[in-house]
């Protein structure tokens, strides 16, 4: 299971990640995404869409290891 | 002056498509042996921007994000003359954040989902309905090339009958490196109109984009009238030069792999794969441009300061390290995060906006216009081809169908 934290400060609102993993995040009324369902997409998926976040907002842990 | 006059006249911005005297047909291949060979060069003397060029997806990634290292500043120089003072995409921290979030801000109020069915739908219908009839057509000429500034022109909110001089002006500006001065000529007329409807919008709101872009406010900060029309003036080669050239390379994709072209005209969920394939195939936009702002390095290759630092997104799009037979067109390929639309805080605004346009745009042709197909003849004596070295897009797409 993935743990996934978004830094709202780093959030440029791109919407790169909910097209990616849409199971997954999703922009509130903000503009700031956040996670909806960290079990959302395939784990490849949510992996990829944390990997492509423009501003590297997204974190996303193994277990106790950091991967993106 | 009366020169001037004249040329304007004689002018035809569609003899760029079959007319490019840069007509650069095949730059991948060339692309691909410096990806191998050396990631970071010195672009060719002579090319009309020079500077230090990135092949590599994940070097042309690391300068994209590190807008502290590399700074946008150049792009701003290269469009100060016909754009306004404040154009998002060349503007640095911390200006560009506030104008970033304030513009993203009028943007999200419209939702896109209301946009495809309101706005682009009949936008595409329209153009649709000057062919279908007629069996065969030429789709650059008849719509990819219209479409996407009619688009602006809806989310504006300008009067329908305003489009024919608005396309005129999106013409001229989108051609302003072959052709400046009617370029420029064009960008203070368009200015001077949208000063009068921003005036009129501020006096009557209306619910369209520059009324949003008028009263839009975010923890207390409001755009002034420069930054307004700095927007609205990009808005033009940012979002309807790249949908349009977008557009061409995914149907050019298509109809010349009849195979996969069958696959989506009968299960149109790849459609948001066919996009992504296209863009990342050949997208319509090949280079950006930064300026190192202090001693760097790339990839190995040091980058003194003051340096123009120029990320080739045609080739890191295909580089082999990250997908597997890159060089062709492949909707069913697994799709990943392409470099197509930047990446880092400049990473395009309307980038939702665009794919829903080109998903718009081919599925109202693959429903309306049956049987869709090149045709063979005209793409063999018209020598049809993709081209282009900065910008990329088809000479031509000639069509046949069933005639509605
Ligand atoms: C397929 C079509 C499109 C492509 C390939 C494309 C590509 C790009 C790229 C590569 C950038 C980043 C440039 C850089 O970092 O130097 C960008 C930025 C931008 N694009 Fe697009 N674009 C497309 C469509 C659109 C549309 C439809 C709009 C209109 C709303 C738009 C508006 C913008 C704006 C305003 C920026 C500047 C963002 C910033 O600097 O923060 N683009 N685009
Ligand atoms: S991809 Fe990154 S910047 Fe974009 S919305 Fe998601 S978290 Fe925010």
């Amino acid at each position: 299971m993935l743990r996934i934290e978004i830094d709202a400060t780093k959030c440029m609102g791109s919407g790169n990640c909910s097209f990616w993993a849409s199971g997954t995040f999703d922009l509130g009324d903000d503009g700031v995404a956040f996670v909806k369902d960290p079990a959302g997409d395939p784990e490849d998926k949510v992996i990829l869409a944390g990997q492509g976040c423009p501003t590297q907002a997204i974190a996303i842990w193994r277990d106790d290891e950091r991967i993106v | 002056m009366t020169q001037v006059t004249r040329a304007h006249a004689d002018w035809d911005p569609m003899a760029q498509f079959v007319a490019d005297p840069n007509d650069v047909r095949d730059p991948h291949a060339e692309l691909a042996r410096r990806r191998r060979e050396l990631p970071v060069a010195i672009r060719p003397a002579g090319a009309r921007i020079d500077g230090f060029e990135v092949y590599r997806y994940d070097d042309c990634a690391s300068v994209l994000r590190d807008n502290e290292t590399f700074s946008s500043e150049s792009i701003r120089v290269s469009m100060a003359d016909f754009m306004g003072k404040y154009p998002l995409v060349g503007m640095d921290e911390p200006v560009h954040r506030r104008l970033r979030s304030l513009v993203a801000q009028a943007f999200r109020q419209k939702t896109l989902a209301h946009f495809e069915d309101d706005l682009v739908v009949p936008v595409v219908d329209e153009m649709i309905d000057g062919f279908a009839a007629r069996g065969q057509a030429e789709l650059v000429r008849e719509m990819t090339y219209r479409y996407p500034v009619q688009v602006i022109a809806v989310i504006l909110g300008l009067p329908k009958d305003d489009y024919e001089q608005f396309h005129r002006w999106a013409s001229a500006i989108i051609s302003v490196a072959g052709r400046p001065m009617e370029g420029m000529q064009a960008a203070a007329e368009l200015r001077a109109y949208l000063e009068r409807v921003l005036e009129d919008r501020r006096a009557n709101p209306h619910d369209d984009l520059i009324t949003e872009l008028a009263t839009v406010e975010l923890d207390g900060e409001r755009l002034d009238d420069e930054e307004i029309f700095s927007f609205l003036q990009l808005l033009l080669p940012a979002g309807a030069e790249t949908t349009y050239r977008a557009t061409g390379n995914l149907l050019f994709g298509l109809l010349s792999n009849p195979a996969q072209l069958d696959a989506l005209r009968a299960d149109r969920s790849l459609l948001v794969a066919a996009v992504e394939e296209a863009i990342r195939w050949e997208p319509p936009l090949l280079i950006t441009s930064r300026v190192a702002v202090r001693d760097a390095e790339v990839a190995g290759t040091a980058i003194p300061a003051g340096a123009q630092v120029i990320p080739n997104i045609g080739s890191a799009n295909r580089d082999e390290t990250r997908w597997d037979h890159a060089e062709e067109f492949d909707l069913f390929r697994e799709s990943k995060p392409v470099i197509s639309f930047g990446v880092g805080p400049h990473m395009c605004l309307g980038m939702h906006l665009a794919r829903m346009e080109m998903r718009a745009a081919v599925n109202r042709l693959l429903d309306r216009c049956p049987n869709l197909r090149f045709d063979a003849d005209a793409v063999e004596r018209d020598d049809v081809h993709i081209h282009g070295e900065t910008f990329r897009s088809p000479t031509m797409l000639p069509v046949l169908f069933d005639a509605a």
